[in-house]
């Protein structure tokens, strides 16, 4: 049974004349276990398809099973307690509340699941520990760098044990360190077999990916299934300027790219041909170390 | 229960964060819960103190007013007395006295005139009265003794404040002052009379008690009684003789029913009532008052709710239900009233503490009002407090997310 299955989804702004439509008869099935990009240009749909799989949105129409239970038409409370157990939402802006101290915002969700107040704190501060911030429990968020903001703000994400975790742009306000920092807490928790689904327009981030979704004007363009540490081969084609080759990009598996770039002549990679030359000598080598895992 | 008390450090965090805000709504429960636990209990004192002043006269005392008597008893007949040409005369006196059951009686009149005492001059209030006052008004004396019939027309007592304006603070026996060109003793001077500060009887610490025919004779012959202080033989047979007295005064007066005899309770209870209707009247603007105060708590959440959308919104996101969230800002409200409430009792007894000290008013604490507004407070708060929150809890948490 897939855990997310959504069928025609549907989501309309305004009136009549000013009608804009956010989602167009959007149909997604998504497994237990994947890990789920979503790509797309600003205004495709991404964030609205978030909200709606978060359930903090409802479709206009269409029907939206999670695990199996139809959930597109719940109230707001039944909602809410889907939202609690099932869903943990990571949001661009950290969205923490500032009065509250680090290993108070990751115990949120459990205050709400009514857990008592000792418990919920050892389980906050465990998961604290988890994303590495065991010595900042007692921090406030202004207190914190965006990159250990993020990280609390998984960490409350994860507290429930969600089956489903979802980022919207989750480094989207971070510099390159906070983000692999954060893409790699995203990747562990996928690797424990959580299902994750992020929104991003960093094409190199679709690499912690299992999957590739690629949105446009509400609707899903293309959807392809990738291997993990692989550039999704569309979202190399909105790649900025790749740069020549260099023992870096090696490193980070650019050059296994390029040679799968260079076997596949009908992706729509056309810029990265002169360095084409260069990665095949390599492709062999490469391959093999970057491969598994 | 962890989410109560979650709530509760909640509240207290957002109030901190807006301190003054949270102050100034407080201060309109405060002064809510002030004004209604003020006002009743001054009433109540004043209510107090006349009952006291009554206690100076006995029970079995009642009084003779002119006018007719009015369905409201003896207020307005005693409103109707001050019209100079209703006095009662000496012969009234005289018919109330032989009246059977009548023990005493004396007669109260004002006379005008200045009175020169030492080095002052000073126009008290003067009362003309027989020998017999003190029979019936029980008042104990500061020094001397009230005028006795062996004193003949010579004789003055003092009431307190009186003595002090005219002799300059002695309290001696035996001054003399000058009143209409005749000299007179000072025999006695009263001590404090508890006389109700808001009571139509007049204020006897400022009065110079004179004899009544000293006075009449003064003032060529005739001199108006305002009222006669009469006692029966017993309070058991009171009816009965002031039902006598009036009917003696209307053969008097030819059948005409123009005078008023009630017992002084009667008398004191109309004043009283009179002073509880007024206390409730103001009291039901202090009421309002406090719903005012709950309006301020109102747009106190409004605001509130409003600035902390984002937060509701994040809060639901994560999983709280419409009620958790409701629950959350009610919290906050009650918090807020209920310090606001607290703080309006603390600062209502420092108040009446303050009043009784310095002043003459001897407000009392009504626990059953402290109580009662504090809890109504309380209720307002909440009960407008809560509305606001209705309205964050119902949001839609995307709805809420995006608000700005």
């Amino acid at each position: 049974m897939a855990l997310i299955e959504l069928k025609d989804v549907s989501k309309l702004y305004g009136f009549g004349d000013a009608t804009s439509v956010a989602l167009d008869e959007v149909c997604l099935t998504i497994e237990q276990g994947e890990c789920v990009a979503i790509m797309g240009p600003s205004g495709s749909g991404k964030s609205t398809l978030m909200n709606v799989v978060g359930l903090i949105d409802r479709p206009t129409h269409g029907d939206y099973h999670l695990s199996g239970k139809k959930v597109s038409r719940l109230g707001g409370n039944q909602r809410a307690r889907q939202r609690r157990d099932k869903i943990g939402f990571i949001f661009q802006s950290f969205n923490l509340l500032p009065n509250l101290t680090a290993v108070e915002n990751v115990a949120l969700p459990l205050l709400y699941k009514g857990m008592p107040q000792g418990r919920r704190t050892k389980k906050a501060w465990d998961m604290l520990e988890r994303v590495g911030l065991g010595d900042r429990g007692y921090y406030y968020p202004r207190q914190l760098s965006g990159g250990q903001k993020q990280s609390v703000a998984i960490a409350r994400a994860l507290v429930n044990a969600p089956q489903l975790i979802i980022a919207d742009e989750p480094t989207g306000n971070l510099d390159s360190n906070s983000s692999r920092l954060v893409m790699e807490l995203l990747s562990e928790i996928h690797k424990t077999g959580n299902t994750v689904l992020f929104v991003t327009h960093n094409p190199e981030l679709t690499r912690f990916a299992t999957r590739v979704v690629y949105m446009q004007d509400g609707a899903i363009k293309h959807d392809e299934k990738t291997r993990l540490g692989e550039v999704g081969r569309y979202a190399r084609a909105v790649m900025y300027a790749v740069p020549e080759t260099t023992e870096e990009d090696d490193l980070a598996g650019v050059s296994l790219l390029m040679s799968i770039l260079g076997k596949h002549n009908d992706s729509p990679a056309p810029r990265k041909r002169t360095s084409h030359a260069k990665t095949k000598d390599r492709k062999t080598t490469s391959r093999r170390k970057k491969v598994p895992e | 229960m962890s989410l109560r008390s979650e709530n509760l450090r909640l509240a207290y965090r957002s109030l901190q964060a807006a301190k003054a805000r949270s102050f100034l709504t407080m201060l309109g429960i405060v002064i809510g819960v002030m004004a209604v636990s003020l006002v009743v209990g001054i009433g109540q004192g004043v209510k107090q103190q006349i009952a006291d002043g009554l206690k100076q006269f006995g029970k079995n005392v009642f009084v003779v007013q002119p006018g007719r008597p009015q369905s409201n008893g003896a207020l307005f007949a005693g409103l109707a007395g001050a019209r100079s040409s209703d006095l009662l005369t000496a012969q009234d006196l005289k018919t109330v006295q032989k009246t059977a059951g009548v023990t005493d009686a004396v007669p109260l009149s004002t006379a005008s005139g200045s009175m020169t005492g030492d080095y002052t001059v000073q126009t008290p209030f003067i009362i003309a009265t027989t020998p017999s006052f003190p029979d019936i008004v029980h008042q104990p004396m500061l020094a001397g003794g009230f005028f006795e019939p062996s004193d003949g027309s010579k004789a003055v007592v003092l009431g307190m404040q009186a003595a002090q304006k005219l002799f300059n603070n002695s309290t001696e026996v035996g001054q003399v002052l000058a009143w209409r060109g005749h000299r007179f003793m000072v025999a006695g001077i009263f001590d404090n009379f508890k006389a109700p500060p808001l009571s139509m009887e007049a204020d006897f610490n400022d009065a110079v008690f004179v004899p009544y025919t000293a006075a009449q004779k003064l003032s060529g012959g005739t001199l108006g009684i305002y009222k006669i202080l009469a006692k029966s033989h017993s309070s058991r047979d009171m009816t009965q003789t002031i039902s006598a007295v009036n009917d003696s005064l209307m053969a008097a007066h030819g059948g005409s029913q123009d005078t008023t005899v009630a017992p002084v309770s009667v008398v004191g209870d109309t004043s009283s009532q009179t002073i509880h209707l007024l206390t409730m009247l103001v009291a039901g603007a202090a009421v309002i008052a406090l719903i005012v105060g709950g309006v301020g708590i109102m747009d106190v959440m409004l605001v509130s709710v409003t600035e902390r959308m984002y937060e509701i919104g994040l809060r639901k996101a994560i999983g709280a239900t419409n009620q958790q969230i409701m629950r959350q800002f009610v919290v906050e409200a009650f918090v807020l009233s209920a310090w606001g409430a607290l703080l309006g009792v603390a600062l209502s007894c420092a108040v009446v503490g303050l009043l009784r000290a310095y002043t003459s008013l001897q407000a009392v604490l009504v626990w059953q009002v402290l109580v009662l507004a504090a809890l109504l407070a309380v209720v307002i708060g909440v009960f407008f407090g809560s509305m606001p929150a209705l309205k964050a809890a119902r949001k839609d948490p995307i709805e809420a997310l995006r608000h700005d």
